[in-house]
């Protein structure tokens, strides 16, 4: 009995670790062998290793790689900060009071199906194509998720736990601050992450729209010179960034709520 | 008794639940007296009504006719001086035991290291020491329930409600919580109204029971209990009480 589970523990351990490593290898090999039948279509992995080189030895326009990522990641950086302070202040502001959901919640309600591409065009028609309205257009595909998240954390907060903070003497804001907020706080990096990841793919379209930094430009001047290499440079450099963020706001979790775990 | 000054009193109370489909009686005149230093038990069988009847009497809610009378004096809304002890638990799992405890004193306004030092002390009562950093979520749901008891005494009531607060525990730790909560209770006396379903648990605890009746709530009969603590659930007196008070008892599925 005793052998058999350890024996079923090896193979578990052997199976969830080589899965995973399973995965890749077969889209390693995927790749390679579509690359061999179709090299118009796809460049093979050794021509993508050689682009990347290239594009430290031979910036494109002014800036390595690393210049492009960090326009990208500078952009949505800069619009998260924003909208993280306003997005979940408002989102606690309408969870909390009545009439301000009243109010905001009908017109919220109708902006926020709008996806965030949808209004490139009206922003580039109002504010061009600089700096600015890429960094708006990561604002508004942020702000949404981010006040749906905490808002709704906010009005699920169990009855129970604010007729506990007004048993012991808590005022309004104190019930706010010290049991509303944090019982919703989970809720809350439940949408600082969507709005990570949701504003990782706004800069991205913004900048295919048009901007000479930054890896959404660096695909569409691959896409347009046909040089396919560099899209697959910039995809899988995009790839990364992102899983990268993902893992780092993970870490930040465990750090902010640390009863969770 | 030695002493009967009536913390509390209940008039005529009543609860009516209006809604979309009709209306819904929870409590229909319900009288009561809460004497001050005693264990009052309410024993109920009913699935509407004891929250409700709790939730007025703390404030938590409003009744739709009656009065409360504290101290003598009418009392309407919020009572600083009760206390309570939530059958759910509703402990804040982002705070630890001694963060959750000391929750009444930091609304108080209350420096960190005196209100830290009396939620110590209370942590230490319910049996709880070296447990302070400790989240609810590690704890079992009698330490949890435990964690509860001290919140509400570290307050510093003058009454404690506490509504059906072991209604949840298995038997074995039951019984243990029963005693314990009668010890602390005969250290730091409070007047204590506790709610409960379980005929025993009331003929163990309580120097009165009172009896209700299932939907709508009302005063079915007040027992007064002579058997001296500790009792003995097993003694002639203590099983004699339990079946007259059974025998009264409302069904409830």
């Amino acid at each position: 009995m005793d052998q058999k589970t350890t024996k079923q523990k090896a193979v578990h351990s052997i199976l969830y670790w080589g899965l995973p490593v399973l995965a890749v290898v077969l889209i390693a090999v995927g790749w390679i062998s579509f690359s061999a039948f179709n090299p118009e279509l796809m460049p093979s992995p050794a021509q993508v290793w050689e682009r990347l080189v290239k594009t430290f030895t031979k910036p494109i326009a002014k800036t390595t790689l690393f210049g492009h990522a960090w326009a990208s990641l500078r952009r949505v950086l800069l619009a998260l900060l924003v909208s993280w302070v306003f997005g979940i202040a408002f989102g606690i502001l309408i969870g909390w009071n009545k009439k301000a959901r009243a109010f905001f919640g009908s017109i919220f309600e109708v902006i926020r199906p709008i996806p965030p591409i949808a209004w490139i065009p009206i922003v580039i028609m109002w504010f061009g194509i600089g700096e600015f309205p890429k960094i708006l257009l990561v604002f508004i595909g942020t702000f949404v998720p981010l006040v749906i998240n905490t808002s709704t954390g906010i009005e699920m907060v169990d009855r129970i736990n604010i007729q506990v903070g007004q048993i012991f003497g808590g005022k309004n804001r104190q019930i706010l601050k010290e049991i509303v907020i944090p019982t919703a706080l989970p809720s809350i990096f439940a949408g600082i992450r969507t709005s990570v990841s949701s504003g990782w793919t706004t800069v991205l379209a913004a900048e295919m729209l048009g901007a000479n930094a930054g890896l959404g430009s660096l695909v569409t001047r691959g896409w347009q010179g046909s040089d396919l290499s560099l899209v697959m440079v910039s995809v899988i450099t995009i790839a990364i960034i992102g899983a990268l963020l993902s893992t780092i706001l993970q870490k930040l979790e465990k750090v902010v709520c640390p009863w969770n775990n | 008794m030695e002493q009967l000054n009536k913390r509390m009193e209940v008039r005529n109370l009543s609860k009516t639940f209006f809604g979309k489909k009709g209306y819904f009686t929870a409590i229909e005149d319900v009288s009561l007296d809460v004497y001050d230093g005693e264990f009052l038990v309410i024993l109920g069988p009913g699935r509407c009504g004891k929250t409700v009847l709790l939730n007025i009497m703390s404030g938590l809610e409003e009744q739709t006719e009656g009065q409360i009378i504290y101290n003598g004096q009418e009392w309407k809304g919020l009572n600083p001086e009760i206390g309570m002890v939530f059958q759910k638990l509703a402990l804040m799992p982002f705070k630890t035991v001694i963060e959750n405890v000391e929750l009444a004193l930091k609304f108080r306004g209350m420096e960190k290291e005196k209100r830290r030092e009396i939620a110590k002390h209370y942590i230490e009562l319910v049996g709880l020491k070296g447990f302070e950093e400790y989240y609810p979520k590690q704890l079992s749901g009698g330490m949890q329930q435990r964690v509860g008891i001290a919140r509400a005494y570290a307050a510093d009531p003058k009454l404690l409600i506490m509504d059906e607060p072991f209604g949840k525990l298995d038997a074995q730790t039951r019984y243990q919580m029963q005693e314990d909560l009668l010890k602390i209770w005969e250290k730091e006396k409070r007047t204590i109204i506790f709610v409960t379903n379980n005929i025993e648990e009331a003929c163990y605890l309580g120097d009165r029971i009172i009896l209700l009746s299932d939907c709508p709530t009302k005063v079915k009969k007040v027992y007064p209990i002579d058997i001296s603590r500790p009792r003995d659930m097993v003694s002639k007196e203590f099983l004699d009480l339990r079946t007259v008070i059974s025998d009264n008892t409302d069904l409830s599925i």
